[in-house]
């Protein structure tokens, strides 16, 4: 078994491990497959669910994906981690599912990596213009102090369904990268790779996901 | 560095991304300002409560598990034994497996025509295809995909169509259908079909014994690719020699009628090219 339940938050598998893993798959090894399943599983229905509604549509994207890793592991030359790929054989199937749904699919289409307009991690409102004499850009209303420990505040239950409320009102794109990149723990690069887009501007959706969280929890938790 | 500057920079800055320089702005103005030391302290207070949340809901998969390492044991490609056969042919009614290589005869066009049906089949299920044919055949074949609205043009834009040339030494054939086959599954395709209509005394391809040796080959080295391999061969066009060899003793699977059937007639490659040497010689 894995050490830690989810052992995507542990960083990617190193690459020896990973070659003797690919290895061990190929050639049948049920507890390796077993070993993968426990670690990817549950992260594999988690981001089907951000392309299609159903649950069971869901969980039948994620089998397919399973049967894809089974069966394309002997063609699967690791020129990208191995979740990287498993992340891009899910992607690909919950896409083909959304679209067959009639459903807005993120990252879709020419451009899909565009990253639209402008959005201000803070409202600019909190600053000085800058134009100011003696602190242009400076805070003019600086951030609630909302605690800084993950094991405070932020883990009561209450404050867990905040946080899953912010994650549910973001951009379907920014709440595909926030997913991947700081839920799962794939890196910047990994994200991009199984997304197919820049890094720049993978980074940019990114930025703009967490500082929209950060502003509902400050506004949640600094309102007595 | 102002601070409506630095709060822009924060997931950079954590990345690791930012130029040197930047980088040595954004620290020396966060080690003077408190208001921007909170934010990046609440950003990264938001990156832990996300990574916390990931691995608290990870729950038991148990009967699940069990169902997929049954998939394992007998979907994996590493399985012996007669394999699942999954993938609809788009002729007749029939299925293969994956890794499947099979030899494809046709007499009248009709039949010839039902071989883009094997790869509209594809398009459908949003495989890859991959077309290696002499010039003739693969206009056909492509008309045949636009009869059945898939024009190919969009279809190669989607990196969903590739063809790849015969008139090429048979070791570089069998290498680019292998890599193009490998660059999908890397991209995330689960199957690529091949279909093959081999340009047996067509100028530019391999001599015939080259085509042999290519068509013996090919079933080894697709076996455990998620993939499936069409050879098409024209009954009434190739010599009984191409037919018999290539069509009938290097293929495991023959199509015919719109039947799919196991191959007694088939030789292991290694067999096959001993005695093909041996007649050469």
């Amino acid at each position: 078994m894995s050490s830690g339940a989810n052992a995507l938050g542990a960083g990617p598998t190193s690459a020896h491990a990973e070659i003797g893993l690919i290895d061990a798959l190929r050639q049948g090894d049920e507890d390796a497959f077993g070993r993968l399943v426990d670690q990817y599983h549950t992260s594999l229905r988690r981001v089907a669910r951000l392309y299609v509604s159903n649950r069971a549509v869901a969980d039948e994207v994620v089998q397919d994906t399973w049967v894809g890793v089974i069966q394309g592991i002997w063609a699967f030359e690791g020129r990208s981690s191995l979740r990287t790929w498993i992340f891009r054989i899910l992607i690909n199937h919950a896409k083909t599912r959304a679209v067959r749904e009639g459903r807005t699919v993120p990252f879709a289409g020419v451009g899909a990596d565009d990253v639209g307009g402008p959005e201000a991690a803070v409202s600019p409102e909190r600053f000085h213009p800058a134009v100011h004499p003696t602190e242009p850009g400076h805070w003019t209303s600086p951030p609630r102090d909302i605690g800084t420990s993950p094991e405070g505040r932020l883990l009561s239950r209450e404050a867990g369904e905040q946080l899953q409320k912010a994650i549910d009102a973001l951009p379907p794109n920014q709440r595909l990268v926030l997913t991947l990149r700081d839920i799962e723990g794939c890196s910047t690069e990994e994200v991009c790779n199984a997304l197919g887009i820049r890094e720049t501007n993978g980074r940019v959706l990114l930025h703009r996901a967490r500082a929209r969280v950060r502003a509902a929890l400050e506004l949640y938790m600094g309102r007595e | 560095m102002p601070c409506q500057e630095l709060v822009e920079l924060v997931t950079a800055y954590l990345d690791g991304a930012l130029s040197p320089a930047d980088r040595e702005r954004f620290e020396a103005h966060w080690g003077t300002c408190p208001g921007c030391r909170t934010y990046l302290a609440q950003m990264q207070l938001v990156v832990g409560s996300l990574g916390q949340l990931g691995r608290r809901e990870v729950g038991e998969n148990g009967a699940e598990r069990d169902r997929l390492l049954g998939l394992f044991r007998t979907r994996g490609l590493h399985a012996r034994g007669p394999r699942e056969r999954s993938v609809p042919l788009g002729i007749a009614s029939e299925f293969a497996a994956p890794g499947d290589h099979i030899s494809y005869f046709w007499e009248s066009e009709p039949e010839f025509d039902a071989a883009a049906g094997f790869l509209a089949a594809g398009v459908e299920r949003d495989e890859v295809c991959v077309l290696l044919g002499h010039g003739d055949a693969n206009s056909r074949v492509l008309a045949g995909l636009e009869r059945r609205g898939l024009p190919p043009d969009g279809l190669r834009r989607r990196d969903r169509l590739h063809t790849v040339s015969g008139q090429q030494p048979v070791d570089a054939v069998l290498r680019e259908v292998g890599d193009r086959i490998r660059s999908a599954v890397d991209r995330g395709v689960a199957m690529v079909r091949v279909l093959g209509n081999l340009g047996w005394e067509h100028p530019g391809w391999p001599a015939e014994g080259d085509i042999l040796r290519l068509e013996a080959r090919v079933t080894d080295a697709v076996s455990n690719l998620p993939s499936v391999v069409m050879c098409a061969y024209d009954v009434r066009g190739l010599s009984g020699r191409s037919l018999l060899l290539g069509g009938l003793e290097c293929h495991p699977l023959t199509l015919r009628r719109g039947a799919l059937r196991r191959n007694e007639h088939h030789v292991p490659a290694e067999q096959f090219l001993e005695t093909l040497a041996l007649d050469a010689a």
